[in-house]
């Protein structure tokens, strides 16, 4: 069964076909071509899937489409344009974060959720938000040091 | 007659007298006794008709009446060993003295239910005696089935004989003595099977006694809501109190307001029967989710609202064991509220926050909240360590929302952590659960 959906995507209104059930990330990936957000595990365990629902950091793979309502979705491609989520790419540029970067989307979208509601997070705030957001090649070191450069301005 | 045979006489009427007023006392009330009012037989009953199946299905078949009526008395659940075929038996209920098999209940003639007269059907769902005369352990609800009328019994037999049949022999049952003494069942059922049929009550509406009908012959909502007396029978003075049943908390469904469904809206009531949530209470897990995914969500939306309005006039009876008012949503940030769990806290961070959130209420879906629900709030967290462990998943129109399981993953240590975590947070008092606990919990789930 397919249903026409209408959501708010980076801004944008995009209208397509999907079953009701479907997780957000298939739409995201497979239906609209937005690649920038990864399939790690499909069971909200990794984070790979990250993306902000009314600048909330939510993981796609378990969202059905039908879920998401009205809320506003941002992906990776967009996060960008958010003051937290400049703050936080450039942070990441700077501190050299990324080693095979496949979790990094879900990364930079975690910790700009966090920066957009705790601007300058200590160690706690940053186990809290982050703990769910796995990374293979150990990265953790960095991002947290670059979180505390994006929420600061200077290198920690 | 000589003095020592007036004593030896006196002794023996005293004996019986207090068996008797022993068994009146263990027995207690029958499941409908609370309301009252003048019974009368099914077949003299002008009101209305509350047993068979609903008015969409008056000119279907037998078999289809039958499929109907086999669904809302949920033969299929504990009839099936997941992953086997439908109805084909060997799911292991796992009690304190051994573990019992369900049996194959397809029409095969050599492992099911093939040679079975319209007699031996009724005998087994009505009387708890099989085939060959030996006598049902009550895992089989028959206590409950017995009010059921032999139409529609014998509706059931036709859905069931209208299956394919299925060669499977469930594995033997384990109980360890006295249990394994099957013929002491007579006696068991002697005292606490009424053996009697539904008798609808005139005082009350068409609508209540089709919904104690469903309710009590067939959803047989007693079996796990209700606490069970000294003789492993329902203890109906505590109707629909709450009970501990297979591992899971069944909670309080009497019309008790701070710990039972007084307060819930009669929309809560329909919408967690035929759709396993209702906003603010949660979503069926475990043995409920399973009721409402094979069972309740098949119910015409007639006979669901009979079953709300029986229920709200089930007597109040209140659970001490759980608080009086649950608790608010929990903060947004995870530095304020409990934490009195901090290995539980980095468990949580890790694998629960991204859906249930720091507050509670889920980012994801309403589904998935936890403020406000009975799991979180109980302090024993039997229900949270549950779906941790096995997880959950809710199928609605739209489609299904699943949390995964979590049992193989997490060591008894943490998710007894992580159940402790939640608790304190989310709901009225924290619990403390020990691996130990858990570890028995996880033995006590059918499987």
């Amino acid at each position: 069964m397919h249903m026409a959906t209408v959501l708010t995507i980076n801004g944008e209104t995009k209208s397509f076909d999907a079953p009701p059930d479907m997780p957000l990330l298939w739409v995201l990936r497979d239906i609209l071509g937005m690649t920038g957000t990864k399939f790690g595990c499909g069971i909200a365990q990794c984070g790979a899937c990250t993306v902000h629902v009314d600048g909330k950091a939510v993981r796609s793979c378990v969202l059905p489409v039908s879920a998401v309502g009205s809320r506003a979705i941002t992906t990776i491609e967009h996060v960008g344009t958010t003051p937290a989520g400049a703050k936080v790419q450039k942070a990441w540029l700077e501190a050299e974060v990324i080693q095979c970067g496949y979790c990094q989307s879900g990364q930079i979208m975690s910790a700009a959720a966090l920066l957009a509601t705790t601007p300058n997070p200590d160690d706690a705030d940053i186990d809290a938000a982050m703990a769910g957001n796995i990374c293979r090649c150990g990265t953790y070191v960095r991002i947290r040091e670059a979180i505390k450069l994006a929420a600061t301005g200077k290198q920690a | 007659m000589n003095r020592t045979m007036r004593i030896l006489a006196g002794i023996v009427v005293i004996a019986i007298v207090a068996v008797v007023a022993g068994v009146f006392i263990i027995r207690g009330p029958g499941p409908l006794d609370f309301a009252g009012g003048t019974k009368v037989a099914l077949a003299d009953d002008r009101a209305g008709k509350p047993t068979g199946a609903p008015a969409k299905l008056e000119k279907a078949s037998l078999v289809e009446r039958g499929e109907y009526l086999a669904k809302a008395a949920d033969c299929m659940v504990c009839h099936t060993k997941p992953g086997e075929k439908d109805y084909a038996g060997g799911l292991a209920f796992k009690l304190p003295f051994g573990t019992l098999y369900s049996t194959n209940i397809t029409p095969d003639t050599d492992t099911g239910i093939g040679n079975y007269s319209d007699q031996d059907f009724l005998n087994a769902v009505q009387r708890g005696k099989r085939h060959d005369g030996a006598r049902l352990y009550p895992a089989m609800p028959y206590t409950s089935y017995t009010y059921m009328s032999d139409e529609d019994v014998l509706a059931v037999k036709a859905y069931l004989f209208s299956l394919p049949a299925v060669h499977a022999r469930a594995p033997d049952n384990t109980l360890s003595f006295p249990f394994n003494q099957r013929w002491a069942m007579i006696f068991w059922s002697a005292v606490f099977n009424p053996d009697t049929r539904f008798a609808p009550d005139t005082s009350k509406s068409p609508e209540w006694n089709r919904g104690a009908y469903l309710a009590e012959a067939l959803a047989h909502c007693g079996e796990c809501h209700t606490p069970r007396n000294l003789g492993f029978a329902l203890d109906n003075r505590k109707k629909f109190a709450g009970a501990i049943t297979a591992g899971w908390h069944a909670f309080n469904i009497s019309s008790d307001k701070a710990t039972g469904l007084g307060n819930w809206s009669d929309q809560d009531l329909i919408s967690y029967l035929s759709l396993g949530h209702a906003p603010g209470h949660g979503s069926a897990s475990g043995p409920m989710g399973e009721a409402v995914d094979h069972s309740f969500s098949q119910f015409a939306p007639e006979d669901i609202r009979a079953i709300v309005a029986y229920l709200r006039s089930v007597p109040p009876v209140s659970s001490p064991d759980l608080p009086a008012t649950t608790a608010p949503v929990a903060p947004a940030s995870p530095k304020e509220g409990a934490t009195a769990d901090a290995r539980g806290k980095k468990v949580f961070a890790s694998a629960c926050a991204s859906c249930h959130g720091w507050s509670g209420e889920s980012p994801v879906s309403p589904m998935a909240t936890l403020t406000g629900t009975w799991a979180v709030n109980d302090p024993a967290a039997t229900n949270v360590a549950q779906i941790v462990i096995s997880g959950t998943i809710r199928h609605t129109p739209e489609g299904a929302l699943s949390m995964p399981a979590f049992g193989k993953a997490y060591s008894d240590d943490e998710i007894a952590a992580v159940a402790n975590y939640v608790t304190a947070r989310f709901g009225a008092k924290g619990s403390n659960l020990t691996a130990k606990d858990v570890a028995e919990l996880r033995g006590q789930t059918a499987e």
